[in-house]
């Protein structure tokens, strides 16, 4: 049976995060009918994220509550081609959200800016380090879109979330106590940065004795009441250790649904549809623009939205997903090195360090937020010199308290066995005695990492499975260990610490592992560019095959920075919506010529 | 809430036998024995895996099971058996009891028993490291769910529990005491359910 066809609107929005429902505002009150399909459930901050309920561990961090059903839909996962990929049967490594807000409503809040330097990444190092540096192995490229011209982006995003940070430099002036290797900032932090607890504390206080440059993380865990530019009412933070993988019911951790959705939902030109699953995108008969969506309502019936321009705003895989079932865009095909779609996958290198503390330093963990800490930038991007280092790339080095909840929290020396009479005495007497410190590194994009379709397994709705195809490059492997054996000197440093300890998700001769938690910062396969033979999107973020296509979100990396990607997607959102509003909607065309 | 007698009745099992609850109740308590705080089965982690298995996780929620289920997984690619959890615990101690028989051995013998089980390479391995999860789960998670029974894990570390405001006291690097621990129901034990006896006992 053909799906019923709704009334055209002038845009169709697939995904209520972040990008979609400030792609939703600002499009709304640009004159466009804007329609956000969310295939989630609808869901409040104020009603559903209320402690103490909120806070059940087992519930929220283990059980998934807020997280995508893989009964409905996930993906394939190999580490190479002579591999067979399996399904991920269950979540682990990283953990895409669903519902209104998605992911953006169980974030830390940890807001980061790119370094100027990241967005040009191969220009960058071939000037200052020659042609060669990047071996031909490495498929990395610039963003097409340089740090001036996302500043004043980046600058509102934070705005919108209510910041605290310390600026480090503001319009070229170096400030003390900030990131002295950030770009300019046109403006300081809306707000003070994060209370800190003893173990940052001390992390600071031995990294200045080091001679490197400790300042508090940038976050979007509020510090004083604030009203943001769109009206919304924020609060302080609570520091309740219940915000990765959990709802902010204070209002005190930026999310999209008070941010930007309560501050919309009334107005006469948007409208939301939950449990909107999205089947495909549809394209015209000459295939030169799309034409609306396929999408299941909420009783299961096809229905099709046509809509003059289409936004693609959901999850970072999920959005290469559509484009593949869609047959969007030209698939990457790594045995020849051609197409786009898929193509510059990458992920994040994590590595942790374990610092335990004499009894004298009591931490008391369960006093933690998610942007709480106190961070080094010294080894990120290209702040220190590469020349003999063997790989590209850095990260930052924070020691962060952001939850103490036992199931999840329970560090043990070196040595001490996996369970039994002395794993019990050990998490006992170290659970107040502990400083977490991670490494939080770049992944660089590479010819053999790449996201197709699965031959063989299908989602609940009858599609094929994404398939990613990953393991960590060697080039990463290198720069990761590096930056935890720096991590590992400031840690042996501090006051009162009895035993340091390091591992790594990117360790040298191990492979990416899918089952434990790393980070949800899965990104590129929908890459940014200049050139359409290395990129899905325009420097605007249109696509090149489709001018009426607009994608956001992570999936524009074209390999992954040090940073964690909301407050550069965020960046580059504002940038795609500005050129919409300005340029392409007045006069609908591509906006660069391929 | 039941009659007044009704806590002291001895509950059923949801969902092991007593056989499988005896073979659990001796496993749990090698991961988390008993010392100056109770060991696993004390603090109701018999009870909250039981739980977990009746309900929604013990059914597959959150878990793919669509065919096939190749040979050759790697590691890294994570869970491939066709079991939900509670399957899994089914056949697995079924199959794990044929090889010792926990009642004749000593703290210690039970210990490499389980040590030797969890590495083996089979689905029994994947059933001990299942185990293992759901007992740090059972003993430190909300009471709500019958484990961390008068809140025992929580008072072992320290967590003052679901009821968390501490904006005040966050930088004051000199403190006071860990305040009480209070979980999402509010009850003084955290749960009105004591964990059911282990018959026959698990030493």
């Amino acid at each position: 049976m053909a799906p019923r066809t709704l009334p055209k609107t002038d845009v169709l929005i697939i995904g209520g995060g972040w990008t979609g429902l400030t792609a939703a505002y600002e499009l709304a009150h640009a004159g466009q009918r804007c329609v956000v399909l969310e295939r989630g459930k609808q869901r409040h901050t104020a009603t559903s994220f209320g402690a103490p309920e909120e806070h059940d561990e087992l519930k929220y961090a283990h059980r998934y509550e807020h997280m995508v059903d893989v009964k409905k839909e996930t993906l394939t996962f190999r580490h190479n081609r002579d591999q067979q990929a399996l399904p991920m049967r269950r979540l682990g490594s990283f953990l895409p959200g669903s519902g209104l807000g998605g992911a953006g409503i169980h974030w830390n809040g940890q807001l980061w800016r790119p370094l100027p330097s990241d967005l040009e990444m191969r220009s960058h190092y071939e000037e200052r380090y020659g042609k060669d540096f990047i071996g031909p192995d490495l498929s990395i490229q610039d963003w097409g879109v340089t740090y001036d011209e996302l500043e004043p982006h980046l600058d509102f995003f934070e705005r919108i979330c209510g910041a605290a940070g310390q600026a480090g430099n503001l319009n070229g002036e170096a400030l003390a106590g900030g990131n002295v290797f950030e770009g300019p900032r046109s403006a300081d932090y809306p707000n003070p940065p994060m209370r800190q607890p003893i173990s940052n504390t001390l992390f600071g206080k031995a990294a200045e004795r080091m001679g490197l440059n400790p300042f508090p993380m940038p976050s979007a865990n509020v510090t004083k009441a604030y009203v943001n530019p769109y009206g919304a009412q924020l609060h302080p933070c609570t520091y309740c250790g219940f915000c990765e993988r959990f709802g902010c019911g204070y209002y005190a951790k930026a999310d999209p649904i008070i941010c930007v959705y309560d501050r919309i939902k009334d107005h006469e030109n948007f409208e939301i549809r939950l449990n909107a699953q999205v089947l495909r995108i549809e394209k015209s008969e000459d295939g030169k623009t799309a034409t609306g969506a396929i999408y299941l309502d909420e009783n299961g019936e096809e229905v099709f939205q046509p809509a003059d321009t289409i936004c693609m705003n959901a999850y970072a895989l999920w959005n290469v997903h559509l484009m593949l079932v869609s047959g969007l865009g030209k698939p990457y095909d790594p045995e020849t090195r051609t197409g786009v779609v898929g193509r510059n996958y990458s992920y994040q290198t994590v590595a942790g360090v374990d610092a335990f503390f004499d009894d004298s330093v009591k931490t008391d963990p369960y006093m933690g937020a998610g942007a709480l800490g106190v961070v080094i930038d010294d080894y990120n991007g290209d702040n220190f010199d590469h020349s003999d280092l063997g790989f590209v790339g850095g990260g930052y080095i924070a020691c962060k308290q952001y939850h103490g909840r036992p199931i999840g929290y329970q560090p043990v020396p070196e040595g001490t066995p996996k369970w039994g009479a002395e794993w019990k005495r050990a998490v006992r007497e170290n659970y107040n005695h502990h400083a977490d410190l991670v490494v939080h590194g770049s992944s660089v994009s590479t010819p053999e990492n790449y996201l197709d379709l699965d031959p063989t397994w299908t989602d609940a709705y009858g599609r094929p499975l994404l398939r990613m195809t990953f393991d960590f490059p060697e080039n990463d492997r290198k720069m990761s260990d590096y930056v935890m054996q720096r991590a590992m000197e400031v840690a042996r440093e501090m006051d009162n610490v009895t035993s340091v300890s390091g591992s790594n998700n990117a360790a040298i001769d191990s492979h990416y592992d899918i089952v434990p938690y790393q980070t949800t910062h899965n990104v590129g396969g929908a890459v940014i560019g200049t050139d359409p033979e290395t990129s899905v999107v325009n420097r605007y973020g249109q696509m090149w095959d489709h001018h009426n296509v607009f994608v956001f979100g992570a999936c524009l990396f074209p390999q992954n920075l040090g940073y964690n990607p909301t407050g550069p997607l965020m960046g580059l959102a504002y940038w795609t919506l500005e050129h919409m509003k300005r340029d392409y909607l007045p006069n609908p065309g591509p906006l660069m010529d391929a | 809430m039941q009659h007044a007698f009704a806590a002291r009745d001895d509950r059923p099992w949801a969902f092991f036998t007593n056989d499988e609850a005896r073979w659990m109740a001796a496993v749990v308590d090698v991961f988390i024995p008993q010392d100056e705080f109770p060991a696993a089965s004390q603090a109701g982690v018999v009870d909250f895996i039981d739980y977990q298995m009746a309900t929604a996780y013990g059914a597959g929620k959150g878990l793919y099971l669509e065919p096939p289920f190749p040979d050759g997984a790697v590691a890294e690619q994570g869970y491939q058996l066709e079991f939900t959890p509670a399957q899994l615990l089914r056949q697995g101690i079924e199959q794990a009891r044929q090889l010792g028989d926990f009642a004749t051995m000593d703290a210690t013998a039970r210990a490499d028993h389980v040590e030797d089980l969890s590495n083996r390479d089979d689905f029994i391995g994947t059933l001990i490291a299942e185990l293992w999860k759901l007992t740090r789960q059972g003993y430190f998670a909300d009471p709500i769910y019958l484990g961390n029974h008068d809140y025992a894990g929580w008072r072992m570390v320290g967590f003052p529990g679901a009821h968390a405001y501490y904006t005040e006291r966050v930088d004051e690097h000199e403190r006071s005491v860990t305040p009480p621990p209070r979980g999402i129901a509010h009850d003084r034990g955290g749960s009105p359910y004591p964990p059911r006896a282990i018959r026959g006992g698990s030493d």
